[in-house]
């Protein structure tokens, strides 16, 4: 089957999948994974949690085709379950408690930041923030999601979404200024 | 610290995490997983099909072993005690 094949609609894969077609529920994933591997990349720390996020967002998708109610995109449904997934797996991550000192923030004042050298600094200072506050930072900043696709995605109000981000960023300013100032 | 977060942000954003690797072969191990656990289900479900036999036996014996242990006459002694003969007597009007 082709991906691109316009008689291909969601729709009609979602209901053949539902009939046991294997096959279309693999095109469905093959049309899909750009978008979920794009939200769980930004929470990943690895290939490998990679992998087991987007596998496990596309079986939970599987798992719950039948409730698909087809009232929004599939795509703002798998959307919205890949964001849950990440969420619970960065609360399970939190748990299991992972803190690794900020060494090297000076080169956050230069102006020209390595990205790759940017997102390791940052994922070490996400890391001692609540999962709802990596959540929130991440979607708004650096996914660049609007509040109210936020509130979409996660289920909360709108005010929610803006109070939580308010308190994310001044706990992110706070850790990086405590580091930044730290005597090396 | 307010621009120092910016630029962090900024530059984090245009950091992209390869998922080349990730990508290649997804479908396949996905679906065997789904396979694998449509598997799982189905031999639980044949097992469940395959034990209802013994434990609708496993309720039979039970219940003559509860029959055969019973008192046999439980009815003369209730009927013995005086406050039951009352309350038989109210409830029929004897």
């Amino acid at each position: 089957m082709d991906i691109r094949d316009p008689e291909l609609t969601d729709e009609y894969l979602i209901r053949s999948a539902l009939d046991g077609d294997d096959e279309a529920f693999a095109v469905l994933v093959r049309r899909h994974r750009q978008k979920v591997f794009g939200i769980a990349g930004r929470f990943a720390r690895h290939d490998h949690e990679l992998d087991d996020l987007a596998q496990e967002i596309f079986l939970k998708a599987y798992r719950n085709l039948g409730r698909f109610r087809q009232e929004s995109p599939f795509e703002h449904w798998l959307s919205r379950i890949a964001v849950r997934t990440c969420y619970d797996a960065l609360r399970k991550r939190r748990r299991e408690g992972s803190e690794v000192p900020i060494d090297d923030l000076a080169i956050v004042a230069e102006n020209d930041i390595e990205p790759m050298r940017a997102k390791e600094l940052l994922d070490r200072a996400l890391v001692r923030l609540s999962a709802e506050q990596r959540l929130v930072i991440t979607l708004l900043e650096l996914e660049e999601r609007s509040v109210r696709e936020v509130a979409a995605l996660t289920g909360w109000s709108e005010t929610n979404v803006k109070v939580r981000a308010f308190r994310a960023r001044e706990a992110l300013k706070r850790i990086l200024e405590a580091d930044y100032e730290r005597p090396a | 610290m307010n621009d120092r977060l910016d630029r962090l942000l900024v530059a984090v954003r245009a950091a992209r995490m390869d998922t080349s690797r990730v990508e290649l072969g997804f479908e396949a191990r996905l679906l065997s997983r789904i396979r694998a656990q449509r598997e799982e289900t189905a031999l639980w479900g044949a097992w469940a099909w395959r034990l209802i036999p013994a434990f609708a036996a496993l309720v039979i014996v039970l219940g003559l072993l509860n029959l055969v242990s019973q008192p046999a006459d439980v009815w003369p002694a209730l009927l013995d005690d005086p406050e039951t003969t009352l309350w038989i007597g109210g409830q029929t009007g004897e």
